[in-house]
């Protein structure tokens, strides 16, 4: 049977993961305290190799250890959630195996002593196929947390690399959001000229019932809305039944992110943006009338 | 103290034009320095001038990264020179192997304290590089980096951490990728431009290079057009507003979404 190994950095939730390699003799290789190996021991896979208690010391820094025994190991396919700690250690184990390492995979099947897998290529113009002879690294969505068996756990202890601690950690201000169950989102973009004018959209989002997002440079640029209300590529994905995109151009690594939406409105005051090309109302004009009167409109509806 | 930068010379993939069986044509898309990147170019900058540091650009892949116009395109960024491997069979090089070739650059050039990188590139966008990078020099890898300061051996690096922040401490070599608002770069001047023509830039052959191959072959069975619902794209007039929003509610209603 096929070895896969999959990777986790501090967080249990690998159900998808998981769920991909179902069929495969599965070993997960965990980084983090003792509450997140037990719960990968929980989630379906044959096996937990844990690297013990860290302790103070940041996950990163076990990356060396966890490349050398997964490496050791000879796995014919390596999957890892796509989280910041996570990319780290699936970076040193690709080094390690010499492996290609592929990111955007929608399906992985492991057969014939062969990896196929399906990914969308250049931030989503595309897709392809590819097989893969010899091991392979595949980020993909981690998922939940599983829910199926209690695999032993094998402690393994090492020094992980002294090079690196943490001096100070500071929580986030806020929970984080998820917006990928959200039924309706009104999402800003750069069209919007102020701070101060998120009202507008703010409002058309209690109209509609809707959660609120952005595109990037709102988020991680002038900083209007935090990092996690983001949609596309590198943000979140989401699959509203209605998206309402609010001078947003529709550059691609935005548009791939909501590309599950039912419905698509796009409020655009240049009628050759991109984003035209793939919503299903194209609405041309100022969003500074539009929305208020769309919110209006939808006031006076209900 | 030596800093590296590895930028990457990429087309925008919104530019380019695929065919409904999926074949991609690069002709009309323009190559730059990748989005992020100069991000970490300003960053290394920063940490060169503070430390009186050497800032070095690293770039592997086809042979437009040794043209003209993409060695200005960086160096006007403020690098102090650039080593480059152009070579024709880089083009569209996977994250492993164009990281592994990153890492016998660095090892090339030697003496590198720190690699910076971009958060992640135009075209691929894998986040990949900066993390096998690191596994490939068996140094650590830290991402979504804001600030850098400090010098050789012990350096202080505050990134992003779990929607908070953290702040550590390095005492041997790293790679780190820069979150990609840590700094906003500034626009190359006239000036930059120009003194960007006159400071070296190392081409280095591939066979120059101790080179580690990729341990798996790949083979792409199928390639195919972007998977995108057919959409109405009705278009909605809004110059008078009023109008227009009462419509969107009606085709909105119609589609049984409110
Ligand atoms: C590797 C990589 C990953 C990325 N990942 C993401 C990602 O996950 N998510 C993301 O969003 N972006 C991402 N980006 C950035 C992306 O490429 C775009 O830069 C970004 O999405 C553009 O945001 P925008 O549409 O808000 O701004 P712009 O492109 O500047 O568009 C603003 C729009 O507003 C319109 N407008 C202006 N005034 C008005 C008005 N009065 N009324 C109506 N319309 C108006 C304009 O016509 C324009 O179309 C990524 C980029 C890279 C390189
Ligand atoms: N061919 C390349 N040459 C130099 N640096 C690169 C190359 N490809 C990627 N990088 C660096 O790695 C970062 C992340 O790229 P990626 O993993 O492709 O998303 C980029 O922002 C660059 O800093």
């Amino acid at each position: 049977m096929s070895a896969t190994y999959i990777l986790v950095a501090g967080d249990a939730r690998i159900g998808n993961l998981v769920a991909t390699a179902v069929g495969t003799s599965i070993t997960a290789v965990v980084v983090g305290d003792r509450g997140v190996a037990e719960a990968v021991a929980a989630s379906g896979v044959e096996k937990v190799v844990w690297l013990g208690d860290p302790g103070a010391t940041p996950l990163e820094a076990f990356a060396g250890q966890v490349a050398a025994l997964t490496a050791a190991a000879r796995p014919d396919l390596v999957l890892a959630p796509s989280r910041p700690a996570d990319l780290v250690l699936a970076g040193a184990v690709a080094a390690r195996l010499s492996a290609p390492v592929y990111t955007m995979a929608s399906a992985v099947r492991v057969a014939d002593g062969a990896v196929e897998i399906d990914r969308s290529v250049f931030g989503g113009i595309a897709r392809e196929t590819l097989r893969i002879h010899g091991p392979v690294v595949v980020i993909g969505d981690g998922g939940e947390v599983g829910t199926d068996g209690g695999a032993p756990i094998e402690e393994v202890t090492g020094a992980p690399a002294t090079t690196i601690s943490v001096i100070e950690t500071l929580p986030p201000e806020h929970a984080p959001v998820d917006l990928s169950k959200a039924r309706r989102i009104v999402s800003t973009g750069r069209g919007l000229k102020d701070q101060g004018d998120l009202s507008i959209t703010a409002r058309l989002g209690e109209a509609l019932d809707a959660e609120l997002a952005c595109s990037r440079p709102l988020a991680e640029g002038v900083g209007w809305f935090r990092r996690d209300r983001y949609v596309g590529v590198t943000g979140q994905k989401v699959t509203p039944d209605l998206y309402v995109a609010v001078g947003i151009s529709g550059q691609l690594q935005h548009v791939v992110g909501a590309r599950g939406a039912r419905v698509i409105v796009v409020i655009n005051s240049d009628e050759k943006c991109p984003y035209f090309g793939e919503a299903d109302y194209c609405v041309v004009g100022d969003l500074y009338e539009l929305v208020p009167a769309l919110t209006a409109a939808l006031t006076e509806a209900n | 103290m030596r800093i590296a930068v590895a930028y990457k010379w990429a087309p925008n993939p919104q530019d380019a034009l695929v065919g409904s069986d999926g074949s991609v044509d690069w002709r009309h898309a323009k190559a730059g320095v990748s989005e992020y990147d100069p991000v970490a170019i300003a960053l290394g900058r920063s940490l060169a001038d503070a430390s009186g540091a050497e800032l070095v650009g690293l770039s592997v892949g086809g042979p437009d990264v040794a043209s003209p116009m993409a060695k200005k395109s960086a160096l006007a960024r403020g690098l102090d020179r650039a080593v480059v491997v152009a070579d024709a069979s880089l083009q569209g090089l996977g994250a492993t192997e164009t990281a592994l070739l990153l890492a016998a650059l660095v090892e090339k050039i030697g003496d590198v304290d720190v690699v910076l990188t971009g958060d992640s590139s135009i075209d691929e966008g894998s986040r990949m590089v900066p993390t096998v990078l690191a596994g490939a020099l068996g140094w650590p890898a830290l991402t979504d980096v804001r600030s850098v300061s400090g010098t050789a051996g012990d350096l202080s690096v505050e990134r992003n951490h779990r929607g908070g922040s953290q702040v550590l401490r390095l005492t041997g070599p790293a790679v780190l990728a820069a979150a990609v608002d840590a700094v906003v770069p500034g626009v190359p001047g006239v000036r930059d431009i120009l003194a960007a023509g006159k400071k070296p830039v190392e081409e280095v052959a591939l066979t120059a290079l101790v080179r580690r191959e990729l341990g798996s072959s790949v083979e792409r069975v199928r390639i195919a057009g972007p998977e995108v619902r057919d959409r109405k794209r009705r278009m909605i007039e809004g110059s008078d507003a009023a109008v227009a929003a009462h419509e969107i509610v009606a085709a909105l209603r119609a589609d049984g979404v409110i």
